[in-house]
């Protein structure tokens, strides 16, 4: 071992007397910082700012006067979905995403970018998160550092003498990758550091850790994949050309691959095209507005017959409200089912992505590092599916104020004149109906349980690369 | 008592090629056996394959009686090999490359000891902590030199020791070649310097195209003679 640790120490001081490599990394550790604190500060903003906006539009919602219930059901209200405190490392799918949506009545709307100004501002850096440079330019680094480390010293002639002295290709092996594992360990610092940050503003230790984890499994299959090249391969320009190939497939062309073949594999038709159906089918279920649809005399019998009246006037609650409940839920029952088919196809991509880590490491931990951020596509429906839980709430519990709290008679007036407009309210009591709407990020051991099999393809990376560096480092000859 | 260094009916094969056939010799204990050769006589590919670096295709090669083979770390725990090119790190002064080797082969010497064996190889003080990219051919060799004295291994190999060097480093090098034997290591040195061969010797094997085809000894008190050599030498390279 202390022999491991007397060759890396070599190993830095040759990447320190050279200013190629001193200047690279310096580069690179800049970049790290720099991307580091923008991302940290812009995500930090996003949270307070969303939170408040969350807080702003309950207490709108609440301070709306008196009024006819259908007016709240149609004034809406917002869900906001503030980025995990893990978001300051890794954003995620949120830059594609939106992160706002505006609940109202009989309508699913798409969700929205909160800020569209956190992009322009930032123009294309917005992309470059700290995850992004993990991912993409520290095995770059680890190329630049590692790539001639073993074949240098049988293009020096120095691993001749080093064989004859009784040093073994794995001894050496093992004093190189000792040199690439601290180079790891240090750029591991700036995360490190973020996930600590991550835990001051809720983040669990656990979540945080996982994410360390799976970025240092990550770099370690890059540094054994540089190793091994550099132990199999005898000229420098090869070695570098061949590893920069490598970087160029994982990292760039099987992601472009796996994007477009799981969109192909998995069709999910088009947003216009789904809302056309929708239409159609929304068509056959009646307007909750219009009472007298005739898509509501089925209910109208049953009504009349659960209370025992002869005509709508005659009934104790209000028809409209009735039908505006009634409809909205039959309505509900469609959208989700919608919204559910084009959840369960992105999921289905999704899956399909991540299969696509077994072709590269890249993918697997930009999965794994999403899922465990908590800031993957899983979560944004998870929002989806709570903000329309919200909104289906407050929508009813409106229509039902609707059906109970005002007079069938005052509400057909009132239209009428504005003393009839007047009357036909109810008390603005009525809006404390609104559930307070705080979107939580999962418990990190469910985002640990969803990132299982990225996770999974990354040791089996690590295991392949490993096992390849051990056979190379066996086999080493003069 | 066994040879420490000993070649029975060695062949080798290169890449297809024969390089070595049939060669047999011993080296004993203190003694300086000279291997000469024209380029690409085999004389190098004899030395690796004492270090085990290649395979016999035919016969055995040994090292202190045993053969090396069967066990290739203490064949190689005994010797140290100072290779064709002074294979150092451009990047290290002197100092720092021998206490890195040294440290690796699990030896451990203080800058005193560093420094004496400069001396004996007469590297300048000066050039003892620059780097060795500044570094002249001749200097190079002579901090690989040091190297192989510093390993205090019972048998050196030398390929082409005296490459590189100028003549008065020469002369001194073939002392301290004598004063090593005489002080009991053995010492199988490669080289196609016909009167340096002569000079420190105590036997010269002449190597041509892979067969030992010529065998001069020292008589006691007196070194081989130049002029013997250099004609069997220029006459069965010219055959
Ligand atoms: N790496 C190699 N692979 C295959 N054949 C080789 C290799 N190195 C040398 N040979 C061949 O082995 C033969 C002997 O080479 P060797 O290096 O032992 O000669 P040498 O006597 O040391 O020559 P020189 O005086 O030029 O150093 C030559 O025919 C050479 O072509
Ligand atoms: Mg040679």
């Amino acid at each position: 071992m202390s022999m491991a640790i007397r060759i890396a120490r070599e190993e830095w001081r040759l990447w320190l007397r050279s200013k190629v490599v001193v200047a690279a990394a310096l580069i690179i550790a800049v970049l790290l910082a720099a991307t580091s604190v923008l991302t940290i500060n812009r995500i930090a903003d996003e949270q307070v700012q969303r939170m408040e906006q969350q807080v702003a539009a309950e207490e709108t919602f609440f301070a709306q006067p008196d009024r006819h219930p259908h007016r709240m059901v149609h004034y809406g209200h917002y869900a906001f979905r503030p980025p995990p405190p893990l978001a300051v490392f890794e954003p995620g799918v949120d830059a594609v995403t939106g992160q706002s949506i505006f609940l109202e009545g009989h309508r699913q709307n798409s969700a929205m970018f909160a800020d569209t100004k956190a992009g322009a501002d930032l123009g294309g850096f917005a992309a470059l998160t700290p995850a992004s440079l993990y991912q993409l330019l520290l095995p770059l680094l680890l190329i630049v550092l590692g790539h001639a480390m073993f074949l240098r010293e049988r293009e020096s002639g120095t691993l001749a003498v080093l064989l004859a002295q009784g040093s073994s290709g794995t001894k050496l092996a093992l004093g190189k990758a000792t040199a690439l594992l601290s180079v790891i360990a240090i750029f591991m610092i700036p995360l490190i550091v973020v996930a600590a940050y991550s835990v001051t503003l809720g983040e669990s230790v656990l979540a945080a850790a996982s994410l360390v984890a799976g970025y240092f499994l990550y770099l370690c299959i890059w540094g054994a994949i540089v190793l091994a090249a550099s132990i199999l391969i005898r000229q420098r320009a090869i070695s570098l050309g061949a590893l920069v190939f490598v970087w160029l497939f994982a990292a760039l062309i099987v992601p472009r691959v796996a994007i477009n073949a799981s969109s192909a594999a998995i069709d999910a038709p088009g947003k216009i095209e789904s809302d056309l159906v929708m239409l159609a089918e929304q068509r056959k279920l009646g307007d909750g507005h219009n009472a007298a649809d005739p898509a509501f005399e089925q209910l109208q019998a049953q009504v009349l017959e659960q209370y025992d009246v002869e005509t709508i006037e005659e009934l104790p609650i209000n028809w409209r409200g009735v039908v505006a409940t009634y409809s909205e839920a039959e309505l509900t029952n469609l959208l989700n089912r919608f919204a559910e088919n084009r959840m369960a196809l992105e999921a289905g991509q999704s899956r399909l992505f991540d299969l696509f880590g077994l072709a590269s490491p890249t993918i697997a931990i930009a999965s794994s590092s999403r899922m465990l951020a908590g800031t993957d596509l899983a979560t944004h429906h998870r929002f989806l599916r709570e903000s329309e839980n919200l909104r289906f709430d407050f929508v009813q519990a409106l229509n039902q104020a609707h059906a109970t709290d005002l007079d069938y008679a005052l509400d057909m007036n009132r239209n009428n004149d504005a003393a009839s407009a007047e009357a036909a309210r109810i008390n603005a009591e009525s809006w404390q109906v609104l559930d307070e709407f705080r979107f939580q990020p999962d418990s990190a051991v469910d985002r640990l349980g969803r990132a299982r099999l990225p996770l999974g393809i990354l040791l089996l990376w690590l295991a392949i690369a490993s096992s390849f560096v051990v056979w190379a480092a066996r086999k080493v000859r003069v | 008592m066994t040879a420490p260094l000993e070649a029975r009916s060695l062949s080798l094969m290169r890449e297809g090629n024969a390089v070595l056939d049939d060669v047999s010799f011993s080296v004993a204990e203190g003694e300086i056996f000279a291997l000469l050769g024209g380029n690409g006589a085999g004389k190098s590919s004899t030395l690796l394959t004492f270090l085990g670096f290649l395979r016999p295709s035919a016969g055995e090669v040994l090292v202190e009686g045993r053969s090396v083979h069967a066990n290739v770390a203490a064949a190689r725990s005994s010797i140290a090999y100072l290779p064709e090119a002074a294979s150092l790190y451009g990047h290290m002064t002197a100092y720092e490359n021998l206490e890195y080797f040294l440290d690796l082969a699990g030896r451990k010497a203080t800058r005193s000891d560093l420094d004496s064996a400069f001396e004996r190889v007469a590297l300048a003080e000066e050039a003892r902590s620059r780097r060795l990219q500044s570094y002249s051919k001749g200097m190079r060799q002579k901090t690989a030199i040091a190297l192989a004295l510093l390993r205090e291994t019972p048998i050196l190999l030398l390929d082409e020791p005296t490459s590189g060097l100028d003549p008065v480093a020469i002369d001194e090098f073939h002392d301290l070649v004598k004063a090593l034997a005489s002080s009991g290591q053995t010492i199988l040195m490669v080289t196609h310097d016909v009167y340096g061969a002569c000079q420190v010797a105590d036997r010269v094997g002449l190597l041509r195209r892979g067969k030992l085809v010529g065998s001069f000894a020292a008589e006691p008190g007196r070194r081989i003679d130049t002029e013997t050599v250099h004609a069997a030498f220029a006459e069965r390279e010219a055959a």
